[in-house]
């Protein structure tokens, strides 16, 4: 999906100084915005494919700027953060923004992330049937869920959170996400729930519960389902 | 109580699970008790403490009078006896039981014999049973042995069969307190045989008593007490132990006494018989005094009374109310209903014949208005004492000349008049005129006045006035009647007049005491400090209760002395202890107290909500206060308490705010240092991977420019790391700055270069004046401290050109870099060399480091120079930063 274009809102220039050449040679066009204004009036002009976001910014707060696009628009976004902000970077997350990569960070996973939003952008657009990962298949039209050929059986809430994260695969899933889906709004807090049925999922679906390759952890936030395409 | 128990029949009774609960962590108290002198306790004792040490069990003796007996010295022989402490007690050595001693060597089980015993000489406590309660609140067991005729309750009944008064009492509480009570048994007949043949020790000074006292009849008397006391303990034991094990009664109803008394001897009587009743019948008691609502600061006599017998009634385990208020049935019964008290305890005296049919007694009055409650008429055997203890309060003799002056004054007055006035008109009533002399004799001079007064005017009435004038005879039988109607109307009237004067004064002075205190109360809310607070303190006590006074604090857990009037007194060791014993134990201490009375001060604790937050100490030098001055006392100390407390607390939330000040600035400074830290590593790293990545897919120039930020980026994050590093030096006082010369012009000229290759876009302009000084310092501290002035110049100078001059001011060589960037507000130009103060954003993202000017002045600082800011510098804009160092030339003569 090469030629798409990526909105990278940072006010520091040195980290503006490497991602226009590095995303240039992995064949993005970059377009570039230093405060939160600016992101939001070239979000709105030049329509990017994918916003790479800064929560720190001079003129107003990155999650105001991920709430402002989310009214208008499913761009996925992408959440440039410190691992010392964790519940910025959460609160983010919970309104609407679609990942985050901790700063400092390698070119390679951040180009990763972006492939993976580019692609959940066509899904939404197409709708997917049947999922897989690591030997799992999930069809989600016939409610199956079967590991090498061989049907498992999952509790309706199992089936539904596997199917929540696998809906989101590749990107990260928080804990208020999940517990609102699967269990309603007023659980948005029982973390509890999410510990219990995740090991119970992990015993079912993984290969090794105790080293899972499917549903991944990613602490103080949430889960990742890891897709055989990411 | 009972009540309850019948509703739920199957819950053990939490109130006595709690007293169970409460001996945890004290020790046990065993008390072996005998009925006289000789039944063989200490021996009884002693043939136990060898059974269990042959067990193994650490037990060792306290203290135990042999008086010389060899079965008893033969008992003691291989247990470990604890040494005695000599005191000197009227000039002679005497050794009495070492309660320090004891208590270090804490051993399981301690024998202290003798529970009734009087300390000597200058212990902690003057009884022992207190040296025994401590022992066992240390949670160490205490056997000890006791003869039940000096239980308090029971000294007048004991002094009554034996005809001997008993001195040496124990509150009934130690022995009600008591976990096992052995009685000790042996029948009269034989105790009389075992003193026969000298089996019993009997000191000499009380050889001559022992034969009143060891007679058949007192020895059957008292045995039966004894007997009858411990079956008692053993019955409440039972029911403490079927309600800690919820076994459904048949405990007794909760009876509950309400015991009035007054302020005469016949109320130490009720006291004493309540305290029987209440024990037999095993019921709570409560002991209120009733005093009239004007009767206040009335008789100091009897409130003294009233206060020995309230102290009585809490030594035998009564709780103590004083009531005041003028329908005494009312009040008595509406404490009753209150109280739940089933039962009432009250005196009665007869009154004398005449008296008994025109007053009604107040038990009569009580039984006429009570229903369903029991009453208890306590009744005087002989009418000496049933007399109330009014020795009437004579007065001083002027006070008594002064009283006659008035009244004989008065009634001269009203003569005279009466004279005068007869000269003019025929009076018919010349007696109203006596009758002004005697309500005015009433009201400056009290009762007594009055009455002479009263006198004074029959006479003078019959002399000048009734026929035959001048003599004292009456010729008109219907005189000699109105003479006395004259008299009697004088009487009350003067009765009444003078009471209106007592009340008049009761209130005076009760309004002054108010006063003092409303205004001892807004001077303490006046001052926050602490130390103000103290010194309100003591010195209202000092003008309250003219004594001298002391106040303690709890400072790195020990009490210390805080202020004292006069501020010069000290206090020595026991006083020290007595004082930490009211702060630990939360009781008074000292002087007049059950702990170290040898004290001249009496110590009380400062007690609010919180606990207790210090003590208080007065001379009390063996004048114990009267009860006013033991109210403003007890309103003085809870006024201090809530003062000092509301300091500390004030003081303790000034803390907090800083702590919070504190941790808030932490947070910051983490979140900015994380932040240069980050940036500049996220740079590299993004750009390394990068290069690594889609190197080969990149054009040349974006390749070099993404070396090139590598390279910037590694040289930020050195300048910060050695930042950090100089600040982490300053602060740990590391700094050692060279004393070389330095020649201050190379030092900015090649500053001045460095800054040029950094910062390209910027100019910087020097001035270095020819006569320039050498300074002895450090040149490479001294460089980078201009470095780092030109990189804030370059960062704030806007784009004007940064200028650095360096000229010699007199003895000094004055170095100052100005830029003409938009200035520091007057506010910050002070805060500038805090560490990490910074313009930037509130999150601590900023263009800076935060530590160059920090660093900067401790550098100079270290090379004993001086740094300020000054802004705005030139036309109002910019910021000069100046430095002056001290110069060091006439110690350079070649420069001549």
């Amino acid at each position: 999906m090469n030629g798409a274009r990526i909105l990278v809102v940072d006010d520091e220039p040195q980290i503006q100084r490497f991602l226009r050449p590095a995303l240039g040679a992995a064949g993005y066009e970059v377009a570039e915005a230093m405060t939160g204004g600016e992101a939001l009036k070239t979000a709105a002009t030049s329509v990017p494919d994918v916003i790479i976001l800064d929560l720190g910014l001079p003129d107003m707060d990155g999650k105001d700027v991920v709430a402002n696009i989310r009214a208008w628009s499913n761009v996925p976004i992408i959440i440039l953060s410190a691992r010392d902000r964790e519940s910025e970077k959460v609160a983010a997350l919970d309104l609407g923004a679609d990942d985050y990569i901790e700063k400092p960070f390698g070119i390679g996973e951040l180009t990763a992330r972006i492939r993976t939003a580019l692609r959940h952008r066509i899904q939404v657009e197409g709708g997917q049937t049947s999922l897989a990962a690591d030997g799992l298949t999930i069809d989600i039209v016939k409610r199956l869920v079967s590991r090498d050929g061989k049907a498992l059986r999952l509790t309706p809430k199992e089936y539904d959170l596997l199917v929540m994260l696998a809906r989101h695969a590749g990107r990260v899933v928080t804990h208020k996400m999940l517990l609102t889906s699967v269990w309603g709004i007023a659980h948005g807090e029982d973390l509890h729930y999410l510990r219990v049925f995740i090991g119970q999922l992990r015993s079912k679906i993984e290969r090794d519960p105790a080293d899972p390759r499917i549903i991944r952890t990613e602490p103080g936030v949430g889960y990742r389902f890891i897709g055989d395409e990411d | 109580m009972p009540e309850n128990d019948r509703d739920l029949p199957r819950r053990p009774d939490p109130d006595a699970l709690l007293a169970l609960a409460e001996q945890g962590g004290r020790g046990k108290l065993t008390v072996f008790l005998g009925a006289a002198p000789g039944v063989g306790k200490t021996y009884a004792m002693l043939t136990r403490v060898r059974r269990l040490k042959e067990e193994g069990v650490d037990i060792v003796i306290g203290l135990v009078e042999t008086h010389g007996r060899a079965e008893t010295t033969t008992l003691l022989e291989g247990l470990e006896v604890l040494p005695r402490r000599e005191v000197m007690h009227s000039g002679r050595t005497l050794q009495e039981f070492d309660l320090d001693a004891a208590l270090t060597r804490r051993p399981r089980i301690i024998v202290v014999d003798e529970l009734a015993h009087t300390n000597l000489g200058e212990g902690r406590h003057p009884k022992r049973y207190q040296d025994i309660e401590e022992l066992v609140d240390a949670g160490i067991d205490v056997w000890t042995a006791l003869n039940i005729q000096h239980l308090e309750s029971l000294s007048d009944v004991v002094a009554q069969i034996a005809g001997v008064p008993v001195r040496e009492r124990i509150p009934d509480t130690v022995l009600n307190r008591a976990d096992d009570v052995l009685l000790v048994d042996l029948p009269p007949a034989e105790l009389i045989e075992r003193l026969k043949e000298g089996k019993v020790y009997v000191p000499d000074s009380a050889k001559r008593a022992v034969d009143r006292f060891f007679r058949l009849g007192n020895l059957t008397a008292l045995r039966e007490l004894a007997l009858r006391r411990t079956a008692d303990r053993v019955d409440d034991q039972m029911v403490d132990y079927l309600k800690q094990n919820a076994i459904e009664g048949p405990w007794p109803a909760g009876e509950r006494l309400l015991v009035c008394i007054g302020p005469d001897r016949l109320s130490e009587k009720v006291v004493r018989t309540a305290s029987r009743i209440a024990s037999g019948l095993n019921a709570d008691w409560i002991v209120v005094s009733l005093e009239r609502a004007d009767q206040e600061s009335g008789d100091r006599e009897a409130m003294r009374q009233l206060d020995q017998t309230f102290h009585l009634a809490e030594q035998l385990g009564a709780e103590t109310r004083r009531v005041v208020g003028n329908d005494f049935v009312e009040e008595i019964l509406k404490l009753a209903r209150r109280e739940h008290a089933t039962q009432i305890v009250i005196g009665t005296r007869r009154h004398r014949f005449p008296l008994r049919l025109f007053r009604r007694s107040l038990p009569d009055a009580l039984a006429a208005r009570a229903s369903g409650i029991g009453i208890h008429l306590i009744t005087d055997k002989d009418k000496a004492e049933a007399r109330p203890k009014r020795e009437r309060k004579w007065m001083s003799r002027k006070a008594a000349w002064r009283a006659l002056a008035i009244a004989a004054g008065t009634a001269g007055a009203a003569t005279i008049l009466g004279l005068v006035i007869e000269q003019f008109i025929i009076l018919q009533n010349i007696s109203l005129l006596y009758l002004l002399a005697v309500l005015a004799s009433a009201i400056y001079a009290g009762y007594a006045a009055a009455l002479a007064a009263a006198l004074f005017s029959v006479l003078a009435y019959n002399f000048f006035f009734i026929e035959p004038i001048g003599t004292f005879t009456v010729a008109e039988p219907h005189e000699v009647f109105a003479l006395f109607v004259f008299l009697a109307a004088a009487v009350l009237a003067g009765g009444l007049a003078s009471r209106v004067r007592e009340q008049a004064k009761a209130a005076g002075s009760r309004a002054t005491a108010t006063q003092a205190l409303y205004d001892f109360s807004r001077k303490l809310s006046a001052t926050a400090n602490a130390e103000d607070v103290l010194w309100a303190a003591v010195t209202q006590m000092q003008t309250t209760l003219r004594r001298n006074a002391v106040l303690l604090l709890p400072e790195g857990g020990d009490i210390t002395l805080k202020t004292a009037w006069p501020p010069d007194t000290e206090l020595d060791v026991t006083d020290t202890m007595a004082a930490r014993w009211a702060f630990e134990k939360k009781e008074p201490a000292g002087n007049d107290t059950g702990t170290l009375p040898n004290s001249p001060f009496q110590f009380r604790p400062l007690v609010t909500p919180h606990g207790v937050v210090g003590v208080c100490g007065f001379v009390q030098q063996d004048k114990p206060l009267e009860i006013n001055e033991e109210r403003a006392l007890a309103a003085i100390l809870d006024q201090t308490a809530i003062a000092v407390d509301r300091a500390r607390l004030s003081r303790e939330s000034l803390d907090q705010a800083a702590q919070l000040e504190g941790d808030k600035f932490r947070a910051a400074l983490l979140s900015s240092m994380s932040h240069d830290l980050r940036t500049p590593l996220a740079t590299i790293t993004g750009a390394v991977t990068s290069l690594l990545q889609f190197g080969d897919r990149m054009p040349a120039d974006s390749r070099h420019d993404l070396l090139k930020s590598i390279e910037e980026e590694s040289e930020r994050l050195t300048r910060f790391v050695a930042n950090l590093l100089d600040m982490t030096r300053i602060e740990a006082g590391t700094v050692n700055a060279k004393r070389d010369w330095v020649d201050v012009a190379d030092v900015v000229r090649s500053a001045a270069e460095r800054a040029r290759k950094y910062f390209p876009d910027r100019v910087f302009e020097t001035s270095i004046s020819a006569d320039l000084p050498f300074i002895r310092g450090d040149s490479v501290l001294l460089g980078q401290v201009l470095f780092n002035l030109l990189d804030n110049a370059n960062r704030f100078g806007g784009d004007e050109p940064v200028s650095i001059y360096a000229r010699r001011e007199g003895d000094e060589l004055v170095l100052a870099v100005t830029d003409l960037g938009k200035g520091i507000p007057p506010g910050d130009l002070q805060r500038v060399f805090d560490k990490f103060f910074r313009k930037g954003k509130p999150d601590g993202r900023s263009l800076g480091t935060g530590l160059g000017l920090a660093i900067a002045k401790g550098f100079i600082e270290a090379m004993g120079g001086q740094i300020k800011a000054e802004s705005p510098a030139v036309r109002r804009r910019g910021t000069r930063i100046s430095m002056r160092l001290p110069a060091a030339e006439h110690q350079l003569p070649e420069k001549e």
